[in-house]
């Protein structure tokens, strides 16, 4: 394993360089000094309009990015140039999924107490979310790569495109299923729970996890640490289990 | 473990520590990952082993904490690149789209239902249990 962290090490050097380099290049439209600007004006001007308004339709999520695409057309940069441009927030992803591991450890104690209950509901519900997309699609009519996006649905964003890679899918619809999967779980599931006359946070953060993956959590983390905790809990959980349950299946 | 320093160059070390731990288990996770047949995420399980270390340690040390907590308040930004790619998906039939977003929508809000009903259950459930047994 020494050897292969080195290697890592290396790798992440030279995309670390890559960045760096992106900055040294001439200025344009898809460079990092504009590109950049546009993902925080995005986010910081999301953020304001829904703490003003306060409905979860126009959760940063949705209107940041939104408002970047806005951006984009108008600047007229294509997806891999702005892909390009946001190296740097791509280089963060990793570091900010294992940060999930802090509320993770300052709500442990709730987790015990929930104990196998929680263990339980992740299977089912690990098995049940690419499940019953799946089925509609295939009810439906989806073709083949549709099917196998749809399979990735309940993974994080970095998770599903290393899937799809060795499922053959195509990769950015991977990542548009599980962002827009994420999107409907966290702008309908609070208000969903409510209805079903839910009001555990530990249920409902956990359900989150499943379902809506990262930005599941996002929202989980606005209603509470605990809910927050539980939503990590069950994004990690699951992300290992669905990544686990797909390899065994494809490999046979 | 010294006090925790309040100054800025002590903030700012115990910062770095902390930024410098979520990388280094980053990676951690990424080697296990790659050396190990099944292809769970690098990061998740990078996760894991952080709050397997954390359980061993005891506590969240101040830096990390720090750290985390302005990551954690980034989230979104940081998921924006991978959020605004659904804007620029074109290569697909109009049946594979209505497919592809009846299946989100309503595959998503009927396995959000499924989920929470059942963990309600199995939670208020033990509850009870153990409320009988006089907890």
């Amino acid at each position: 394993m020494g050897s292969e962290m080195h290697t890592l090490w290396s790798q992440w050097l030279a995309q670390l360089q890559q960045v760096a380099e992106g900055f040294l290049q001439p200025l344009s439209a898809t460079h990092p000094l504009v590109i950049l600007p546009l993902n925080i004006a995005g986010f910081w001007l999301a953020l304001k309009i829904y703490r003003r308004t306060g409905t979860p339709i126009l959760h940063p999520v949705v209107g940041g990015s939104l408002l970047v695409f806005a951006g984009l057309l108008l600047l007229g940069v294509d997806f891999p140039g702005y892909q390009q441009g946001s190296a740097l927030l791509y280089l963060l992803l990793g570091p900010a999924v294992v940060a999930l591991a802090i509320p993770l450890k300052q709500n442990l104690v709730m987790v015990r107490r929930a104990g196998w209950p929680l263990m339980l509901g992740l299977v089912v519900g690990a098995v049940l979310a690419p499940l019953v997309a799946v089925v509609i699609a295939m009810l439906l009519g989806g073709s083949h790569t549709v099917l196998v996006a749809l399979a990735t649905k309940s993974v994080t964003t970095p998770v599903a495109l290393a899937l799809t890679e060795q499922m053959n899918g195509i990769h950015s619809l991977a990542a548009g299923v599980v962002a827009f999967t994420g999107i409907v779980g966290a702008v309908f599931g609070p208000t969903l729970m409510r209805l079903l006359g839910i009001h555990d946070e530990r249920v409902t953060g956990f359900t989150l996890g499943i379902n809506a993956h990262a930005i599941g959590t996002v929202r989980a983390l606005e209603i509470s640490a605990l809910c927050g905790a539980f939503s990590a809990l069950a994004m990690g959980l699951c992300g290992a289990l669905t990544a686990l349950l797909l390899s065994v299946l494809t490999s046979t | 473990m010294p006090p925790e320093s309040k100054s800025w160059p002590g903030k700012a070390l115990h910062w770095l520590l902390g930024a410098g731990l979520l990388l280094t288990f980053d990676l951690a996770g990424r080697a296990l990952a790659a050396s190990l047949p099944l292809s769970i995420p690098g990061p998740v399980l990078g996760m894991l082993l952080l709050l397997l270390a954390l359980m061993l340690y005891g506590r969240v040390p101040y830096g990390l904490g720090m750290v985390a907590e302005q990551i954690l308040r980034l989230l979104v930004l940081i998921f924006l690149p991978a959020t605004v790619g659904i804007y620029f998906l074109r290569d697909l039939s109009g049946g594979d789209w209505f497919a592809l977003i009846a299946a989100m929508v309503i595959g998503t809000l009927i396995s959000l239902t499924l989920t929470a009903q059942l963990l309600n259950h199995l939670i208020q459930r033990r509850a009870r249990r153990r409320g009988e047994h006089g907890q």
